[in-house]
């Protein structure tokens, strides 16, 4: 039961921005590490991209499980687990981080912003205390009503990831 | 660009020369791993050393594998003469490579056997290849095969001291079991469900720490937390059910000891032994089985409610059911002296459960649980079962708790294991 990454987005009209990311990739082997932190950087890109303002994803990818969030501001997080971490949690995470985010960093500075430009310092300390689900969150249920969470299967064509 | 032979002998000599380097230069080294790079840069090694982490780009190894692998092979066909130490760096490339080339392993027997090479630095050898490969199967048996010379008596002389006739010193096997669990440990999880490595924890359980109670007991508690983080882990649930079930048979193969001694009480956890017992090594410990039971079912409950849609924890649920169910409800049949359970094909083979109940019974022989040994009714197994009632409740308790997750998750594979277990449920009482 595993996070490995969790990152926060701005969809733009055509490209989505990455404003600040947190990884953990010491399950992998450590000489893959970097091209699967790079991997991950890039799919969450993609799939809120590829996510409707105002909706919430769990997209499969290979072996792993990418939830994402994309609020009707445009500001959008993505979490990258495995297929054991329970989804609900996730979406309570990424519910919290971009609430908190959205408080802490001026709306004036996600559409033009950047993991060097944004200072948001949190992501770092979810991410660890949310590797263990119960540890985080003890009632460990959804309080919001969510909208329909749809599980899209991805399968992978050639060399890129195609998701729908 | 083709490489001719005398290019691609030397870049292989001088990769394996550097790969003992890199050894030599770092005994701790603790990972090796594949680099991706499909070309040579400059005129660089490509062995790479960072951090205790060994690594080998990818463009050498189709040069180096064919080449070192046939190079080993016509040895074997005595083609070609290598000395002691040109076969262990040969082999040890090769099996960093390619762990499942038998051979490779084969040879190193033999030079362990011959005394030339300490058994120890093939279980180093083999915790690094598992590294990379965490599910080789050559790797594991070999391990096995290793660790069998040198808890063996007579075998060895070079490397293993010879304390004097006794069996190999305790606390060398304790060390032993401790760094196998280890090396079990990270192996699993390196892979998800990983039956080999798991299958080898309960090998070393069996003929290295020869089932003693305080160990698995220590197992069944160090093991619980890892559980619950990989809820979609079959193979450690079954870990579990493994070290329950041996609890239980060696539980009844003390209980015998147990009768003659009247001061044992009836609800004991854990005890230690009396001073008026035998001075044997072994401990003759009473474990409350049915409470261990109780609480894996309270476990299995939890982490049900918590994490939905798993069908391992509900295969998990239904084992340990059956477990209590089995313990009150056959008897006097149940609870018997148990035959060691030793055979490879008994630990690997799960509870096979099926609907019929006679297929039941016989699912229990396969555990090793002999239905035609039969012991008498004695206080420890009055002690340790339900009344009849008790146990129809239990499965009234089961039944309401099928409900209660079936009227409340919205998890479809969570409904559809659930019905599936309430199906199972009710031929068990059938």
């Amino acid at each position: 039961m595993k996070l490995y990454s969790l990152s926060v987005l701005y969809k733009g009209e055509t490209k989505a921005a990455l404003l600040k990311a947190a990884y953990d990739v010491s399950s992998f082997s450590f000489f893959q590490r970097s091209s699967v932190q790079e991997f991950m950087t890039f799919t969450s890109q993609l799939i809120v991209e590829r996510s409707e303002k105002g909706s919430r994803a769990s997209v499969k990818e290979q072996e792993y499980l990418c939830h994402v969030y994309v609020r009707n501001d445009s500001l959008s997080g993505v979490v990258i687990a495995d297929n054991e971490y329970p989804s609900r949690v996730a979406f309570t995470l990424l519910e919290k981080v971009l609430d908190e985010f959205s408080k802490q960093v001026d709306r004036i500075d996600w559409p033009v912003g950047s993991p060097s430009t944004i200072n948001y310092t949190a992501l770092d300390s979810y991410l660890s205390r949310y590797q263990n689900p119960r540890e985080a969150d003890p009632m460990m249920k959804v309080q919001a009503e969510l909208d329909e969470t749809k599980i899209i299967l991805a399968r992978k064509q050639n060399s890129c990831c195609e998701i729908m | 660009m083709a490489e001719s032979t005398e290019e691609v002998a030397v870049l292989v000599q001088r990769v394996v020369k550097d790969i003992n380097n890199a050894f030599k230069r770092n005994p701790h080294i603790d990972e090796i791993g594949l680099i991706p790079c499909p070309e040579a840069r400059y005129n660089r090694s490509p062995i790479v050393l960072v951090e205790n982490k060994l690594g080998v780009e990818s463009w050498c190894v189709k040069f180096l594998l064919p080449y070192v692998h046939n190079k080993l092979l016509l040895y074997r066909q005595r083609k070609q003469r290598l000395n002691k130490d040109e076969l262990i760096d040969v082999t040890c490339t090769l099996l960093l490579l390619n762990p499942d080339f038998t051979t490779a392993w084969n040879v190193r027997k033999e030079l362990i056997l011959s005394g030339t090479l300490n058994p120890i630095k093939d279980l180093h050898l083999g915790k690094l290849a598992l590294t990379k490969f965490p599910k080789s199967p050559e790797t594991w048996i070999h391990r096995r095969w290793v660790l069998q010379q040198l808890i063996q008596e007579n075998s060895l002389p070079t490397f293993v001291k010879k304390e004097s006739l006794a069996t190999f010193p305790m606390e060398r096997v304790q060390r032993l079991v401790q760094e196998e669990i280890e090396v079990c440990g990270e192996a699993a999880g390196r892979y998800p469900s990983n039956y080999n490595a798991w299958s080898h924890r309960i090998w070393v359980l069996q003929h290295l720490a020869k089932l003693d109670m305080k160990i698995l007991l220590d197992e069944l508690s160090s093991t619980k937390h890892w559980a619950s983080m990989h809820v979609s882990d079959h193979s450690g649930f079954h870990y579990r059910q493994f070290l329950l079930k041996s609890l239980i048979s060696q539980t009844v193969t003390d209980s015998a000891v147990l009768e003659q001694n009247p001061l044992v009480s009836e609800h004991i956890s854990d005890l230690p032994k009396d001073d008026d017992e035998d001075t044997s090594a072994e401990h003759h410990r009473v474990v409350d089985l049915s409470h261990l039971l109780e609480e894996e079912v309270e476990f299995s409950t939890d982490l049900i409610d918590n994490y939905p849609g798993h069908e391992t924890l509900w295969c998990h649920r239904r084992h340990v059911f059956y477990l209590q169910h089995h313990l009150n409800s056959k008897l006097p049949h149940c609870l018997m002296r148990l035959s060691p359970m030793d055979s490879s094909g008994g630990t690997l083979n799960d509870l096979h459960l099926s609907p019929a109940v006679t297929q039941m019974t016989q699912a229990m022989d396969v555990d090793g649980l002999n239905d035609s040994n039969e012991q008498g009714y004695s206080q420890e197994t009055k002690r340790l079962k339900r009344t009849p009632a008790q146990d129809s409740l239990g499965i009234e308790m089961e039944h309401r708790f099928i409900e209660q997750i079936l009227s409340t998750c919205r998890n479809v594979e969570q409904a559809r294991f659930a019905n599936a277990y309430r199906k199972w449920l009710v031929t068990l009482s059938q």
